[in-house]
C-alpha cells in the first residue's frame, strides 16, 4: 500500500465553534479556549446534557442571498465557509482541468435541522414547507461546493458516521494517487441537530459538563459542530504550479471493527490494528510519530480502549507519545470530526507544538499514558496520528506530516 | 485497456427486489419486460393521480436473519445482511473460509437510518424526552447497513458507506476497486442497499419528487463480491465477470459538457450491452457517444433508488456473454455520472 506518491496538502480552511478561520483555529488550540456551552440553536428542555460547541454568532442572511439560504442547509453554509478558505489559500482554481478537480466530503446528518421541523409538523398535521427537505441527505453539501466552485470531477460523500470525514480525506488521496484526480478538496461538515443531539442524550453519553477525555468521572460526550477542508495535490504537481506545501496527508487506514454498533472492541486491538496498517501505508515507523491527535470522545469506555490500543502500536514508548483530545475545543463534530481535528493536528504540527487535553478532572488508572492535561507543549516531532472512531466500527487512522521548512503560510 | 492496476474479479451476486429474492427474480422481470410496481396506497400522497413504487414485499427478514437478532437491525440492514449472504454463497464463500481483516465491504446506502431517525424524533416530539427510545439511535446512521453486515459475516477490512445522488452504490463500487488494488482487501462486498417507507413517500410527495426522481421508487440490495483476479484464481472460482474500467465525473460544466461525456464514454466502444441506473439524465447528450448501445432501465420494472446501481451491476453480469463487454450508466438529473465497463467471465 505505501506509494512513492506523496499528497502534498496546499490548502486548508475551517468554520466551527472554536474558530471561523485557519487563523481563529489555531489561536483556540494554542491557547486552549474551549468553544462549549450552552446550546441555543433549538430548545433542550428536559434533556440531561444542554450544552454543546454550538457556532455562535453565526448569521447566514450576512452570508448568503435569500435564495441560497433556501437551497442551502446550515450544513451546506458551513461547508461553503470553510471550504472557500481552503480553495482560495490553495490557488487551486484555474490551476487544474476542472474535469480533474475532485469532491469528497464527510458527511453525518445533512439538512437535518431543517428536515426535523418538516418531521415535527407532519406529526401534528400541521402544514409545513416542503423546502425544509430539499437538502436533507450529505450529498447536497457536495454538489453545493462542485457548483460553488466549479469543480468537475469526483463527487463523493461518506457517511461513516464520527469516521466519515478521516475516510473521505484519506479516500481522496486514495483517488490522487490512483491517477483518477489531479486535485481534491476534501473534508467534512456536520451541524447540530435535534436528531443527534437526543439521540447521544437518550444514550446517556453526553456529559452535562463539557467533556472531559481520559480524565477520571468523565461521563461523556460534547457534542460540537463545524466544517473543515483541505486542498490535496500530488506534491510534484502543487510545486510546479507554485503551490505552497502546508504539509502532507502520508497514508491512511480504514477498518470495520466487525463487533458491535455502538461500543469500541473492548481490548484495543482493532483500534491498534487500523493505526499501524496507516503508519505502514504512509512507510512511518512509530518512533517518526510524535503524538496522536486521539478520537478522545470523553465517553468512558473508548478512552480506556483507545489508550490500551497506543500501549500495544507504541509498547514501551507509549508514554512517550502524548494521545491528545481537541475535542474539548471543537466539541465531536461528528461527520466532521475527522477533519476538524486533522486540521487541528497540523496546525499544531506546523507550530511546533502539542495541544493540551483540557478540562482535567483528574486521574483514571484506565488512562495511564501522556495526555497533555497539564498544558500544550513544545514539540519538534515532524509527524503525528490522527484517530476517527465510529459507531459501527468504522475505524480509521490518518497519518499527517508537517510542512516542509519554509513552506507554512500562516493565514 | 483495464484502468486498474490488476484484474477485479465478480465472483458473487446477491438481490433482493421487488421481483422477489435473488437475482434470477429480477432478470426474469426485467427480460420479460414485466413490472414490478404496484399503486402506492392513496392516503401517503394526497394525490388523485396514482404514484407507483416498488417495494420488495417478498423479503421476510427471519428467512434470513434469527428473529432476535432481526429485530436489532433496521431494514436496509436487514437487506444488506441476507444480500450478502445470498452473494458470499454464490461465491462459494462461506463464512469463516476467509481471512477477516482481508474481506471488507463498501456500500452505498441512500436513506438508510432515515426510518430510524424519523421514529426516535416522532417519540420526542410527540413526548418529549421521555419518549426517546435508545434503542432506534445507532441505526439511525447510513454505516448502520454496512456495519451490522460487518458483524455478521466478520468483515473486518475496509468498511465504507456512500451517499452520493443515485450513484451511491457505484461510488461503492470505486471504493472496493481501489481497495483490492492497493491490496488493502483481498475480497470486498460491493454494492447498495436502499429501503422504502411510507414517511419516504410522503415527503417525496410534499416536495414535489414523486412526479420527478422519486418516480417509481424501490428499494432492495444488491451485493457484489469482488475479489482481485489472482485471489479469485488461487481459490479457483467461477469468475462470472470482470471489472474492466470506472470512470466519473461530478456534472457537465457549462461549454465543456462534450470533454466531459468523452471522459465518461471513453472506454465503452467495445460494449455491446448497455444498463442505466438511477435517473435518465436531462439534456445529457449521450446518443452520439452511446450511439451503438440501447440502454435498457431495470429501474423502470423494479423501481429506481439512490443505491439500484449493485443490482443494476448483477442484471448486467448475467446478460453477459463469455468475454462480452456491458457498460452501466449511472446518472442522477444533474450528476454525478458513471460508467461502468464489465467484461463477462469465461464459460463454465
Amino acid at each position: 500500500m505505501t506509494s512513492p506518491v506523496r499528497i502534498a496538502i496546499t490548502g486548508l480552511g475551517v468554520f466551527c465553534a472554536a474558530g471561523k478561520d485557519s487563523a481563529a483555529y489555531r489561536a483556540s488550540l494554542l491557547n486552549g479556549v474551549s468553544a462549549i456551552g450552552p446550546l441555543e440553536l433549538f430548545d433542550t428542555t428536559g434533556f440531561p446534557s444542554r450544552i454543546a460547541a454550538q457556532i455562535k454568532d453565526f448569521q447566514p442572511e450576512e452570508l448568503f442571498s435569500p435564495q441560497e439560504r433556501r437551497h442551502l442547509s446550515r450544513t451546506d453554509q458551513i461547508a461553503l465557509l470553510a471550504a472557500q478558505e481552503a480553495v482560495a489559500m490553495s490557488g487551486l482554481t484555474q490551476a487544474y482541468d476542472p474535469y480533474e478537480v475532485g469532491i469528497c466530503i464527510g458527511g453525518g446528518v445533512g439538512g437535518m435541522l431543517h428536515a426535523e421541523q418538516w418531521l415535527q409538523a407532519e406529526l401534528a398535521g400541521q402544514p409545513a414547507s416542503p423546502g425544509l427537505l430539499r437538502t436533507l441527505l450529505p450529498d447536497c453539501s457536495t454538489t453545493a461546493l462542485a457548483r460553488a466552485f466549479g469543480f468537475g470531477g469526483y463527487q463523493g460523500s461518506i457517511t461513516t458516521a464520527c469516521s466519515s470525514s478521516a475516510t473521505a480525506i484519506g479516500w481522496s488521496a486514495d483517488l490522487i494517487r490512483s491517477g483518477r484526480q489531479q486535485a481534491m478538496l476534501c473534508g467534512g461538515a456536520d451541524a447540530l441537530a435535534r436528531l443527534t443531539f437526543a439521540g447521544f442524550n437518550a444514550l446517556k453519553v453526553l456529559d452535562p459538563q463539557p467533556c472531559a477525555p481520559f480524565s477520571a468521572g468523565r461521563q461523556g460526550l460534547s457534542l460540537g459542530e463545524g466544517a473543515a477542508f483541505f486542498v490535496l495535490e500530488e506534491e510534484q504537481a502543487a510545486l510546479a504550479r507554485g503551490a505552497r506545501i502546508l504539509g502532507y496527508l502520508l497514508g491512511y487506514a480504514l477498518l470495520g471493527e466487525a463487533h458491535h454498533m455502538t461500543a469500541p472492541e473492548p481490548s484495543g486491538m482493532m483500534a491498534a490494528a487500523v493505526m499501524q496498517a496507516a503508519l505502514a501505508a504512509a512507510g512511518v515507523t512509530t518512533d517518526q510519530v510524535g503524538w496522536i491527535n486521539a478520537h478522545g470522545t470523553g465517553t468512558p469506555l473508548n478512552d480506556a480502549v483507545e489508550s490500551q490500543a497506543v500501549k500495544q502500536v507504541f509498547g514501551q514508548r507509549a508514554l512517550q507519545v502524548p494521545l491528545v483530545s481537541t475535542k474539548p475545543i471543537t466539541g465531536h463534530c461528528l461527520g466532521a470530526a475527522g477533519a476538524i481535528e486533522a486540521l487541528a493536528t497540523l496546525l499544531c504540527l506546523n507550530q511546533g507544538m502539542i495541544p493540551q487535553t483540557l478540562h482535567f478532572r483528574g486521574p483514571d488508572p484506565e488512562c495511564d499514558l501522556e495526555y497533555c492535561h497539564g498544558g500544550s507543549r513544545a514539540s519538534s516531532s515532524r509527524i503525528a496520528l490522527s484517530n476517527s472512531f465510529a459507531f459501527g466500527g468504522n475505524i480509521t487512522s490518518l497519518v499527517l506530516e508537517a510542512a516542509p521548512p519554509g513552506g507554512e503560510v500562516r493565514p | 485497456m483495464s484502468r486498474f492496476a490488476c484484474p477485479i474479479a465478480l465472483t458473487g451476486l446477491g438481490v433482493i427486489s421487488s421481483a422477489g429474492i435473488g437475482l434470477d427474480a429480477a432478470l426474469t422481470a426485467v427480460q420479460s419486460g414485466t413490472s414490478c410496481l404496484k399503486p402506492v396506497p392513496a392516503e401517503l400522497t394526497n394525490s388523485r393521480q396514482q404514484h407507483l413504487w416498488g417495494p420488495a414485499d417478498q423479503f421476510k427478514a427471519a428467512d434470513f436473519i434469527a428473529p432476535l437478532k432481526a429485530r436489532k437491525l433496521d431494514r436496509a440492514s436487514q437487506m444488506a445482511v441476507a444480500a450478502t449472504g445470498l452473494a458470499l454463497a454464490d461465491a462459494g464463500l462461506d463464512k469463516g473460509q476467509y481471512r477477516a481483516g482481508q474481506i471488507g465491504i463498501a456500500l452505498g446506502c441512500g436513506f438508510g437510518g432515515i426510518v430510524n431517525s424519523a421514529e426516535l424524533l416522532g417519540g420526542y416530539f410527540k413526548q418529549g424526552v421521555p419518549g426517546l427510545s435508545p434503542m432506534l439511535f445507532p441505526n439511525t446512521v447510513a454505516n448502520a447497513a454496512a456495519s451490522n453486515t460487518s458483524i455478521e459475516y466478520g468483515l473486518q477490512g475496509p468498511n465504507i458507506t456512500f451517499i452520493q445522488r443515485f450513484c451511491s452504490a457505484e461510488s461503492a463500487i470505486l471504493a472496493a476497486c481501489r481497495f483490492l488494488e492497493e491490496g488493502r482487501a483481498d475480497i470486498m462486498l460491493a454494492g447498495g442497499v436502499d429501503e422504502l417507507n411510507p414517511l419516504m413517500i410522503r415527503a417525496f410527495s410534499a416536495n414535489g419528487q414523486l412526479q420527478r426522481a422519486a418516480a417509481g421508487f424501490g428499494e432492495g440490495a444488491g451485493i457484489l463480491v469482488l475479489e482481485r483476479g489472482d485471489h479469485a484464481a488461487q481459490r479457483t472460482v467461477r469468475v462470472r465477470a470482470e471489472l474492466v474500467s470506472i470512470e466519473t465525473i461530478g456534472y457537465l460544466l457549462p461549454g465543456l459538457a462534450e470533454q466531459g461525456l468523452e471522459r465518461l464514454t471513453r472506454n465503452t466502444a467495445d460494449c455491446r450491452v448497455g444498463m442505466l441506473s438511477g435517473v435518465a439524465p436531462r439534456g445529457l447528450e449521450l446518443e452520439q457517444h452511446l450511439r451503438h448501445l440501447r440502454l435498457q432501465q431495470p429501474g423502470l420494472l423494479l423501481g429506481r433508488s439512490l443505491a439500484m446501481g449493485g443490482t443494476v451491476a448483477a442484471l448486467l453480469t448475467a446478460q453477459l456473454g463469455p468475454g462480452e463487454q456491458g457498460l452501466q450508466l449511472a446518472a442522477s438529473p444533474e450528476g454525478p455520472f458513471y460508467s461502468l465497463v464489465l467484461q463477462g467471465g469465461p464459460a463454465e
